[in-house]
């Protein structure tokens, strides 16, 4: 029984929605616990239902940018496999930066569909 | 907190780039092998699930790329490897390098020195309170020639009374006094200043110990108080507070010390140890003596919100009241005011700016030379350049690296340079004239270094801007193509050499040609027949003052001893005293009337001297007519003078002076004194080689007693070696006298000349350094000439053409490009000397002989230099020469 591939990601949106919302998923991801890169990946993934699946590299200069702005901080430390790896922490300015962020989002969101819905 | 940790991974990153770039790949092959993983868990094969965790991912070299534009430290690393590569680069040709180096450190070093002095004297503001708002006051006569010469007492009494604009005026007596002080061990020679008592609270400066004088205490007032300097202090009294209120004997009276001023007021002259009240006598306040004699310096500080427009009007209004006032004193004298600063720089800002300019033209020599070295190099660097070009560099990134080797460059350089700089402050001073620099200003403070880095980077620049538009301008194709070595852009390269080359032999003849209008002037100079002879005389400055020297026949007796002591001295032939040597000063100015001439006919700003018999015959000055003075010309005896020649020519052309009757007044009336002339003497230089003799009266000094004088004293071997006998003669008739100066008179005439020496020299040593480096150029220019060429010379000697010819091929190139920068030099020079007009003496900016004898020399040296690389292009082997490529 060969298990079936995954199916193919959909098309992602254009680059810079895609950098602003991936902050933002970056951010609420980090809300519960600190993760590496990877677990963020796929926790979004994870969340999403598949939906979102952009290409994964494009987390690390996310998380860079947020590092820059001191939205989260990181450290290494070692995983439970004994392997080395970089954990990305919320700040305490990065969630008040997550609220303002969401409701930016939000208000975006039912803007564009206002547009779309009249006309 | 956070924005901080932000910060702080920014700082992280640019210092530990590469530790970061580690960093980041750890993390891709971690998340790549968790991604790995979990495509096995999920029941792929190992090399599906790793191909599949990499499409997932996306691309890694993107995402690094990504990654580290987004730490905004870019431009920085590339900065940073561009200055390593530049730094390989340069270790790679290191006598390139090092003659580059050698050459900015020259340039930017000999700015340095020099802009250290004019930081010193020119561009430092005055240490004393709101320096800006003080000026020099000043009067002026036209019919004495006077312009902005000292001021009389009532005078500047009258401005500070009467000048609303001024919110005080202070004075000071102009020129070196001296006093005596005595009772602390050996007598010691003290430089005093008589100042009014507001002369400190004008300035604005504050003791440190004790105070400052009172402005009551201007008048005289019974009691004597001074204050002395830092370094008196701590010289003499050990810098023991307890020295306020000590009474100390200077000149044999009691002075009470009241204030020890700071270290860094040393005004007015450098070497100033104590200031004294001018002590002016009250009941004099209405003598026309008062008004009439002129020796002081006025400085004023104009009142808050005043312009200098405005007090210099509210002046000139006073000064007219006064010429009506007082029309026997007043009538033509005017008055006007200078900022201080500016006044008291004047005579040094002419000669240090030219030479600012000399060395700023020196620089621009060395970085032609940098620029051609690079140049050389960029060309050599040629399929280095395209090779790069082809695999994808971007044309900005190599300009930018060409412009960051020569910052590098520069930079080398500049840092030797400021060494050298610092090195050639201490020679600027030790070799000055006295006076002429604050020695304790000049040093490398914050400006001078600011000015260091302005003009390496602007050096940088300028040199950086040829090699770096090569690098940008050839084509990838083009140079792999050719040989690299000939072709069109080779030539143009040679060009700009060429075009530089021309450049730097027009500065240099430039710089050359100011050197040799000073050395002529110099030698012109040096040429001048003073009147006297010096050689063989030792001059000895005494000061007969104080308690034991209050009237004329003590002050006469005192010198008639110790001159009657000095020629009993073995080895002495003649000695004789004058109240001024020649070449220094010519003491003080009257006018004057000749008896039988019509009233209203008198002469102006004749000179005194008062000299002992035997002063003519020491100093070997010619007696033209009649005699000089004798001892029968005594105190009792008839009133005598002597003129000298440029009186006589003047007053007394066709005539005989002898027995003609002069007075020191111009309308003489029953209370002059008549005196007849006896006598026409030589004319003596009485201020400096350079000026013209001035119409001098003599006296003979047992008629007219002066305290100071100069003993000449003539002796056929070394006069030096009288020194030790004649001070303790002096100390032997009055122990408690220090001696002013003890100087041979071939000394003083060396220091009369001493500021044209100082500027020639320097000017001989820059245009030296100059001529050098274009030397350096034309010889590097012309090797690159003949090394292109050398092909066709090959084919040249293999047809059949004598070395000499081939040899002449580049000589005549060689010649042309000197000839062409001479011709430049030339016209520049032509324009620009009459700047210098005001150092020459004897000599016109456009002489002739320097004009043709500097063209001449740098000829024939730009001639020797062309010559050893055409040596080398016809000695070369023919046949190697058309074998290789």
């Amino acid at each position: 029984m060969t298990p079936s591939p995954a199916p193919p990601p959909p098309p992602a949106p254009s680059a810079d929605v895609l950098r602003g919302t991936l902050d933002l998923l970056v951010l609420k991801t980090l809300t519960l616990e600190p993760m590496h890169g990877w677990g963020i990946s796929q926790r979004i993934q994870q969340f999403s239902r598949g939906v979102l699946d952009v290409n994964q590299g494009s987390l690390y200069p996310a998380l860079q940018r947020l590092e820059l702005k001191g939205w989260i901080s990181a450290e290494w430390r070692t995983t439970e496999n004994n392997r080395r790896a970089r954990y990305y922490r919320l700040t305490a300015q990065g969630r008040r930066a997550l609220g303002a962020e969401t409701e930016t989002w939000r208000r975006y969101v039912s803007a564009v569909e206002w547009i779309l819905a009249t006309g | 907190m956070s924005v901080l940790q932000g910060l702080r991974r920014r700082l992280q990153l640019v210092f530990g780039a590469r530790a970061a770039d580690r960093d980041l790949d750890d993390e891709i092959r971690l998340h790549l092998e968790l991604e790995t993983e979990k495509n096995i868990r999920a029941g792929m094969s190992a090399d599906e699930a790793w191909r599949l965790a990499r499409i997932a991912f996306g691309g890694v070299d993107v995402t690094k790329e990504a990654h580290r534009d987004g730490r905004g430290t870019r431009w920085f690393e590339d900065l940073a490897s561009d200055a390593r590569f530049a730094l390989r680069v340069l270790r790679r040709s290191p006598a390139l390098t090092l003659a580059a180096v050698i050459t900015l450190a020259l340039g930017v070093g000999a700015n340095t020195a020099i802009f250290s002095a004019v930081n010193a004297v020119i561009l430092r503001p005055l240490p004393f309170h709101q320096p800006d708002r003080l000026v020099m006051l000043w009067e002026s006569n036209p019919e004495f020639h006077w312009d902005q010469q000292d001021v009389a007492p009532a005078n500047m009494l009258d401005w500070r009374e009467q000048v609303h604009a001024f919110s005080d005026v202070a004075a000071y007596m102009d020129g070196d006094a001296t006093g005596t002080l005595t009772g602390q061990g050996a007598p010691r020679l003290l430089s005093v200043a008589g100042v009014s008592g507001n002369f400190f609270s004008v300035l604005g400066v504050h003791p440190e110990v004790g105070r400052a004088l009172r402005d009551a205490e201007t008048w005289k007032n019974g009691s004597r108080v001074m204050v002395i300097s830092d370094h008196l202090w701590r010289e003499q009294f050990a810098a023991d507070p307890g020295v306020v209120g000590r009474t100390i004997m200077v000149n044999g009276k009691e002075a009470q010390v009241v204030g020890v001023m700071p270290r860094a007021f040393r005004f007015p002259s450098e070497t100033i140890d104590a200031w004294m009240p001018l002590a002016l006598d009250p009941a004099s306040r209405g003598d026309i003596s008062f008004r009439r004699a002129h020796w002081m310096r006025a400085i004023a500080r104009l009142a808050p919100g005043v312009s200098l427009e405005r007090a210099n009007a509210q002046l000139q209004t006073v000064v007219r009241r006064l010429q009506v006032q007082y029309p026997e004193t007043n009538r033509v004298m005017g008055a006007g005011m200078t900022p201080l600063h500016a006044f008291l720089v004047r005579d040094a800002r002419r000669p240090l700016v030219t030479l600012l300019a000399a060395v700023a033209l020196l620089l621009l020599i060395a970085c032609a030379n940098v620029g051609n070295l690079l140049l050389v190099r960029a060309a050599g660097r040629e399929r280095e350049t395209a090779m790069r070009l082809a695999l994808g560099a971007g044309r900005t990134r190599l300009v930018r690296q060409a412009l960051t080797e020569s910052v590098v460059l520069s930079l080398i350089g500049g840092a030797a340079g400021f060494a050298i700089g610092w090195w050639g402050t201490r020679v600027l001073i030790a070799l000055q004239p006295p006076g002429m620099l604050p020695a304790g200003e000049v040093r490398m403070d914050w400006a001078v270094l600011g000015y260091v880095v302005a003009i390496t980077t602007l050096s940088g620049m300028l040199f950086g801007v040829a090699p770096a538009a090569w690098s940008a301008r050839r084509t990838p194709a083009e140079v792999l193509k050719e040989g690299g070595r000939s072709g069109s852009d080779a030539r143009r390269m040679r060009r700009w050499g060429q075009a530089l080359v021309i450049g730097e032999v027009a500065i240099a003849l430039l710089l050359s040609v100011g050197a040799g209008l000073l050395v002529r002037t110099f030698y012109e100079l040096t040429q001048v027949n003073p009147g006297f002879d010096a050689r063989g005389v030792l001059t000895v400055a005494l000061g007969a003052s104080g308690p034991r020297y209050d009237s004329d026949e003590k002050v006469q007796a005192f010198y008639a001893d110790v001159l009657r002591r000095v020629r009993a001295l073995p080895g002495v032939t003649d000695a004789a005293a004058t109240a001024e040597l020649p070449l220094t000063d010519w003491g003080w100015t009257s006018q004057f009337s000749v008896a039988g001439r019509a009233p209203g006919e008198y002469g102006n700003e004749v000179a005194h001297r008062e000299v002992t018999p035997g002063y003519f015959r020491t100093m070997r000055v010619p007696v033209i007519r009649g005699r000089a003075f004798t001892e029968q010309d005594a105190a009792k005896a008839p009133r005598v003078v002597l003129i000298n020649e440029a009186l006589a020519r003047q007053f007394f052309a066709g005539q005989d002076p002898i027995g003609q009757r002069v007075a020191f007044d111009k309308s003489p009336d029953s209370t002059s004194v008549w005196r007849t002339i006896v006598g026409v003497v030589g004319d003596e230089r009485q201020t400096s080689l350079g000026t013209e003799t001035k119409i001098q009266f003599m006296t003979p000094f047992a008629q007219e007693a002066r305290q100071e004088m100069t003993l000449v004293i003539r002796t056929p071997g070394d006069p030096a070696t009288l020194a030790p006998a004649v001070r303790r003669i002096v100390s032997a008739v009055d122990p408690g006298l220090a001696i002013a100066s003890v100087r041979t008179m071939a000394d003083v005439r060396s220091a009369s000349l001493a500021r044209q020496r100082f500027l020639m020299m320097m000017l001989l040593v820059f245009a030296g350094v100059g001529i050098a480096l274009a030397v350096v150029g034309v010889y590097g220019v012309m090797a690159q000439y003949a090394r292109g060429r050398s092909r066709e010379m090959g084919i040249r000697l293999a047809l059949g053409a004598q070395r000499v010819q081939v040899r002449w091929l580049v000589v005549r190139r060689g010649m042309w490009l000197v000839g062409a920068g001479l011709a430049a030099g030339i016209g520049v020079a032509l324009a620009a000397t009459r700047f210098m007009q005001a150092f020459l003496f004897d000599v016109t900016p456009v002489d002739p002989v320097t004009f043709v004898a500097v063209p001449l020399l740098l000829l024939l040296t730009a001639a020797a230099a062309t010559w050893l690389p055409a040596l080398r292009a016809s000695r070369a082997d023919p046949v190697a020469t058309l074998r290789e490529e």
